[in-house]
């Protein structure tokens, strides 16, 4: 029952992570066009910040807690 | 590890790889959302609901509720297979080969592969070195040129406009037209001068004042032409041409600062894309299977589909910077394997990383051919997975998909095609398993027919709205109604 628990959670986040990229680019002044360090707000989020996030994210989440055996098994 | 690989290999084919750095290029944001779309899709597939279905109380499920996602399955395989096999078709054509080069290569490795026992557990080996090439190919081209990823964004971000540059073979030998094959009209911005080195047959619409002129010029070989602001070249024009440099390529974005920030957004199209490559996911690493990872097993999957998704945003970066004119008449595919960097490498080097690269394209298609064929014979419990060693039935997939891929097609819309449909057929099962078979087969059943019947209309040209996208990205709404009708199913059966 806890990894269905603790796999849902990371399941969120996961959603959580692709709707900030929506929410970031619909706010008004051009905010996500901002400048920060060479690259942009929106692409610092989509390409930098969301995918490591996203790696951080399977690892403590999605794992199971069980042996992995094979695909195809 | 091994189930690690499979996941990348499944996921991640040539077709969806150059996808990515082909979006991230043409549509800026777009790419991007398409981008952290693919990276996270198989994991929010991998992650939702692990448990395996109850066993139906009758007993085992009937071997017709089995036919259904195998055949289904099976059609997608052959769909993508089709896809990269086009592909390996494209490539073969731009860099000056025949057609048909390219798609017997692929065809007859990935059929060799899948038929060979002692090869058939190499996919991670393939994988690992599709990745190794890709990088090193990445690397040497940042290295040459200086400039880390950011650096390069930023460069592409604050140019004010993307021209050709001297060392461009558009504009040393120039090229033929007909190996352009993007859908993007080829209108000027600027006055500009073209040779036809061997002569031919150039058409254009051109612009006088407000009145719009068909011309066709028979130009003989060295002859020039010039053309102005506004004109187009007409599709269907097949002579080679040159083009002067330092002028706008024709279907570049205005700047660079236009690229990076995108046209205004299009949730809906978002969305479509987001449902179709969800479903797709579920679809082709969950149907019918419970594929359990430990926290290694979850972290080499993301952190390989990182890594995939930074290498497609920095050889998009580099390739702008270095080849803008891969923005003549529309991104595509096949251009995004030509190294990018004709006058930064001397002959021998720069053949060396051409290889490597193709060989980087060439063993991702076989870690995904072998993938692919382990995952359909694990779909077919009934026949002991008999459907995956089948050398016949193999040798009819590679052959059919490599006839088929003799007329030219977009890799990336039939990959998506293979994606939705199966993601309408088995997707909402795979991801909420049913008792019995038999109302995932009707749910499945059902969102395929949705899908088709949109698909179909594709072909009646698209609009804006929920229907445009819906049209656009049929999944949106057949993956939802397959959801339905299985929920209504599981209702009425209690």
């Amino acid at each position: 029952m806890r990894s269905v628990t603790t796999r849902t959670t990371g399941v969120v986040l996961l959603v959580l992570l692709l709707a900030g990229f929506l929410l970031l680019g619909a706010l008004p002044n051009q905010v996500a066009g901002i400048r920060v360090a060479g690259l942009s707000l929106l692409w610092w989020y989509g390409g930098v910040l969301a995918p490591v996030m996203a790696v951080l994210v399977a690892i403590r989440w999605l794992a199971d807690p069980l042996p992995a055996p094979p695909l195809d098994e | 590890m091994t189930s690690v690989s499979r996941v990348l290999a499944v996921w991640l084919t040539p077709a969806v790889m150059l996808a990515l750095p082909a979006a991230l290029a043409a549509r800026g944001p777009d790419g991007l959302w398409l981008g952290l779309v693919v990276t996270l899709a198989p994991l929010i597939a991998l992650g939702l609901a692990a448990r395996p279905p109850a066993p139906p109380p009758g007993g085992a499920v009937g071997a017709g509720e089995m036919l259904f996602p195998v055949v289904t399955l099976l059609i997608t395989v052959g769909v993508l297979l089709w896809a990269n096999i086009a592909l390996a078709g494209d490539v073969a054509a731009w860099l000056g080969a025949r057609r048909w080069q390219g798609i017997v290569i692929a065809a007859a490795a990935g059929w060799l592969l899948t038929a060979w026992r002692p090869l058939r557990r190499s996919a991670p080996l393939l994988l690992a070195v599709a990745f190794a090439a890709a990088l090193v190919a990445l690397l040497q081209l940042a290295w040459a040129l200086g400039l880390g990823p950011v650096a390069a964004w930023d460069r592409v971000a604050n140019q004010s406009a993307f021209r050709f540059p001297p060392s461009s073979p558009w504009v040393i030998s120039g090229r033929d037209l007909a190996a352009v094959r993007g859908s993007a009209p080829l209108v000027f911005d600027e006055v500009h001068r073209l040779t036809a080195p061997a002569g031919g047959v150039l058409r254009a619409r051109t612009r006088d004042a407000t009145r719009l002129a068909e011309i066709e010029w028979t130009l003989a070989p060295g002859q020039t032409v010039t053309l102005r602001a506004g004109d187009e070249i007409t599709r269907g024009s097949t002579l080679r041409l040159r083009f002067e440099a330092d002028k706008r390529v024709p279907g570049a974005p205005p700047s660079g600062m236009a690229w990076a920030e995108g046209r205004p957004r299009r949730w809906l199209e978002r969305a479509g894309l987001a449902v179709t490559l969800l479903a797709g996911a579920a679809a082709l690493l969950r149907a019918g299977l419970t594929p359990r990872l430990g926290r290694d097993g979850a972290g080499f999957v993301a952190g390989g589909l990182l890594l995939a998704f930074v290498w497609a945003q920095a050889w998009a970066v580099y390739a702008m910077i270095q080849a803008p004119d891969l923005f003549l008449g529309g991104v595509t595919l096949e251009r995004l394997l030509e190294l990018p960097a004709p006058a930064l490498f001397a002959a021998p080097w720069r053949r060396t990383l051409q290889a490597l690269l193709l060989a980087a394209g060439l063993a991702a298609f076989l870690a995904s051919s072998l993938a692919l064929r382990e995952r359909l014979g694990a779909l077919d419990s009934t026949g002991g997975g008999e459907i995956g060693h089948d050398p016949g039935l193999w040798a009819g997939l590679f052959g059919g998909a490599a006839l088929a891929s003799l007329w030219p097609v977009d890799p990336w819309a039939l990959s998506l095609l293979a994606l939705g449909g199966a993601g309408c057929a088995l997707g909402p099962a795979a991801l909420w398993p049913p008792r019995r078979g038999r109302a995932a087969t009707t749910a499945g059943v059902a969102g395929l027919l949705v899908f088709a019947s949109l698909a179909a209309a594709q072909l009646r040209g698209s609009s804006g709205g929920l229907l445009g996208a819906a049209i656009a990205y049929p999944a949106l709404i057949a993956a939802p109604a397959g959801a339905f009708v299985l929920w209504l199913g599981r209702r009425v059966r209690g």
